[in-house]
């Protein structure tokens, strides 16, 4: 598997994603306020984010875990240049995401970063196969069909290639949503509460297609999710707690991450774990 | 359920501003014409006045109705379907679809008398300025008055009322009864053959009359009328071939974007009808008339009379008609392009997140604008050069006007700004609305 990077003549980067001192206010409103940490209405204000530093290598599969409201998803969209820190900087693949307006973080996104949503966000109007080479079409590159069909095939749609999403059930929309995340090659496969929305099998069909992302095609994969046993197919588990990095788990088991979400409240002010580097 | 559509009217009154103008138009319009009977009426009129009067006030009278109903049907319909999402929450939480359709249709009265209080100061306005206009023709006496009385006040509120009760009842129907959508298209389908064999019929009817028969005009606008309904009526089906032929030239061509526009289309083409119906229309009656309008003047002309009275009585009131069907051609065209463009922000913010630029989904929009408006101006110009064609080999002995290609234009121009400023300018505030908040639910 080369890495395109390489081809470009970057030299292979072992680090597929960076994040320095990212932190992220939204305003009640729902608009994005000022810098973080400025004084004023504080009510009307929430940290979303606050001075998140991390850093991931090529070929990981983290989990991302914390209560709800903690900034999962928050973190996982500035990552992926779809939502603007408001201080900090992201970078992927070597390339800082953070600069540009939205077209250019659009073309850096389709081609370098693949995301699964919880509500897949499909085209409704789109066939499963052309769903998949959607992202490959908007960037005018040569669209490979029989690779196409052959990822298709490897999360088990390859009989399903002419129907409509609404057609499909919720674990096959989703297993669309990884084809159409892997077909570009990208960097970086962000996947936010991916099982959310899906039964038991199909959760481990999912997981199990995003692992092998991982070990088969040496992609980077960052998933947020509430479930243990979603955490335990990564090879490290970050925990986030009030917009902070909270601490992390390396080969994580079921039990232990369990263990570890139970006692996460306690652990947040505990400072001394500003930075964290997977280990691998 | 009263109280709930009055607070829904309350919180969302540009929900309804399309059917507030459908309803205001089509109550002025009634009105204006209505209050010429009104007028008529008064006491020792001379009858060569009331006749005219009265023939006036029904030279709208059927066709008139039969509008204001489209339109606010139209109009109506694509209100609910937007809230489609609403009355399913209403549903879920118990409401019986009898309570949603009071809820709908007690919205819709409530639009409807509200558009017709504001429309009579400019119905008293167009009913004086129209008989200002018999005045100086002389084909009504100087000495009549103007009256606004209870014919205009009836039948403005009785026929706007009716329309937009009834169209909001069929709308209601409609969407409480998903999944039956079968007898509709074959009702329709029905309807259009109808339409298109009246047409057909009125438009050989031309051949039969003599040159210089003053009803000549007449069956040659009525068919070409009839056909651009029928036309319009089989429009998604006839959309759907000619994307047949020219989808993938078409996404080679105008890349990603087209490639979007083309299978979006294509997919959709059943709930397009509500924007095509009106192009062909809009297309095929303004071609038909106006054209039609310019041989009779020339040929008036090079028969080297002058226009009597009559002729330019007759002209002015053609040009009303035609005026008062275009715009409300227009009215329906922007108001179901923008509702939906508007529906489609989360659609758009998926294809964002996939990797669209904002520039490619508002190409995608105009890619579908355009490929609308040329199916419409297609068979809206077909449905024209049927009527006109007939009229002025008879008329003037000869296959087309010279003026027609430039009228064409003209009319081809207003309906390409329309369709394509409208989808354009509605899909780019809908860009606004960053990705991630687009695909929420309930944004
Ligand atoms: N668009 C927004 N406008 C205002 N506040 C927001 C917005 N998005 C998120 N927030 C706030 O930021 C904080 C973090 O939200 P985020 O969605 O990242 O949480 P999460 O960890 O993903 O939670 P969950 O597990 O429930 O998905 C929350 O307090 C949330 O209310
Ligand atoms: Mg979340």
């Amino acid at each position: 598997m080369f890495r395109r990077n390489r081809e470009r003549g970057h030299g292979p980067s072992a680090e597929a994603l960076r994040l320095v001192k990212v932190g992220k206010v939204y305003r009640a409103g729902g608009q994005d306020a000022g810098k973080p940490g400025e004084a004023g209405d504080r009510e009307s204000t929430v940290t979303a984010l606050h001075d998140v530093t991390l850093s991931l290598p090529t070929g990981s599969f983290t989990a991302v875990m914390g209560p709800s409201g903690s900034g999962k998803s928050t973190l996982l969209q500035c990552a992926a240049g779809l939502e603007r820190p408001d201080s900090g900087i992201v970078v992927v693949d070597g390339e800082e995401v953070t600069a540009g307006d939205e077209a250019q973080l659009a073309v850096f996104r389709r081609l370098r970063i693949g995301f699964v949503f919880q509500q897949y966000n499909l085209l409704p109007t789109l066939t499963v196969l052309e769903n998949t080479t959607l992202p490959l079409r908007l960037a005018r590159r040569r669209v490979n069909l029989p690779r196409a069909r052959e990822i298709l095939g490897q999360v088990g749609l390859g009989d399903r290639l002419g129907h409509l999403p609404d057609q499909l059930s919720g674990g096959q929309r989703q297993r669309v949503a990884i084809a159409r995340a892997l077909v570009t090659e990208p960097s970086v496969i962000f996947a936010d509460e991916p099982t959310g929305a899906l039964d038991l099998r199909s959760a481990r069909e999912v997981l199990a297609l995003l692992r092998e992302a991982v070990s088969r095609h040496g992609r980077t994969v960052v998933m947020v999710t509430h479930d243990p046993v979603a955490a335990s197919y990564a090879d490290a588990v970050l925990f986030l707690a009030d917009g902070r990095l909270a601490g992390s788990l390396a080969a994580p088991t079921v039990d232990a991450v369990a263990e570890r979400l139970a006692h996460l409240g306690d652990e947040v002010y505990a400072a001394g774990r500003p930075e964290f580097r997977a280990g691998v | 359920m009263f109280l709930l559509a009055m607070r829904s009217l309350r919180q969302r009154p540009g929900r309804f501003a399309g059917t507030l103008l459908a309803a205001f138009l089509g109550a002025a319009i009634t009105m204006t014409f209505n209050s010429l009977h009104d007028t008529a009426a008064a006491p020792g009129i001379d009858d060569a006045s009331a006749e005219t009067l009265n023939l006036s006030g029904g030279v709208v009278g059927g066709y008139g109705t039969l509008l204001v109903f489209f339109a606010i049907a139209s109009t109506l319909t694509v209100t609910v379907r937007q809230r489609e999402e609403e009355m399913e929450l209403l549903r879920r939480t118990g409401a019986t679809p009898r309570q949603l359709g009071r809820m709908v249709v007690g919205e819709a009265a409530v639009v409807a008398l509200a558009a017709t209080v504001l429309a009579i100061l400019p119905a008293m306005l167009g009913g004086r300025v129209l008989l200002g206009m018999f005045h100086d023709s002389g084909q009504v006496a100087r000495d009549v008055d103007y009256a606004f009385g209870p014919i205009a006040l009836s039948a403005g509120f009785g026929v706007t009322l009716l329309a937009s009760v009834g169209a909001a009842f069929l709308a209601v129907r409609r969407a409480t009864r998903a999944g039956r959508r079968a007898p509709r298209t074959r009702l329709r389908a029905l309807g259009g053959a109808l339409a298109l064999l009246g047409g057909a019929a009125g438009v050989s009817t031309t051949f039969a009359l003599d040159a210089t028969d003053p009803i000549l005009m007449a069956p040659a606008a009525e068919g070409a009328i009839l056909l651009s309904i029928g036309l319009a009526a089989f429009s998604p089906a006839l959309l759907r071939a000619l994307l047949a032929c020219l989808g993938r030239p078409f996404a080679a061509l105008a890349g990603p974007s087209g490639y979007l526009a083309v299978l979006n289309l294509r997919r959709n083409a059943a709930r397009l009808a509500g924007i095509l119906m009106p192009l062909v229309l809009f297309t095929g009656i303004a071609t038909a008339t106006l054209c039609m309008q310019a041989v009779e003047s020339d040929a008036i002309e090079a028969s080297g009379l002058t226009k009597s009275v009559e002729d330019k009585n007759m002209e002015t009131l053609n040009l009303i008609v035609v005026g008062i069907i275009v715009v409300f051609a227009c009215v329906m065209l922007i108001n179901s392009l923008y509702a939906a463009t508007a529906y489609r922000v989360r659609e758009f913010g998926r294809q964002r997140l996939t990797g669209a630029t904002p520039r490619q989904v508002i190409g995608m929009v105009g890619a579908e604008a355009t490929l609308l408006t040329v199916t419409g101006v297609l068979l809206g110009t077909a449905a024209g050069l049927a009527g006109l064609v007939p009229f002025t080999l008879v008329r003037a002995d000869e296959a087309l006007p010279g003026q027609a290609p430039w009228i064409w234009l003209g009319i081809v121009a207003v309906a390409v700004a329309a369709t394509v400023v409208t989808a354009v300018a509605t899909a780019r505030r809908g860009l606004r609305v960053p990705a991630v908040a687009a695909v929420a639910v309930a944004a």
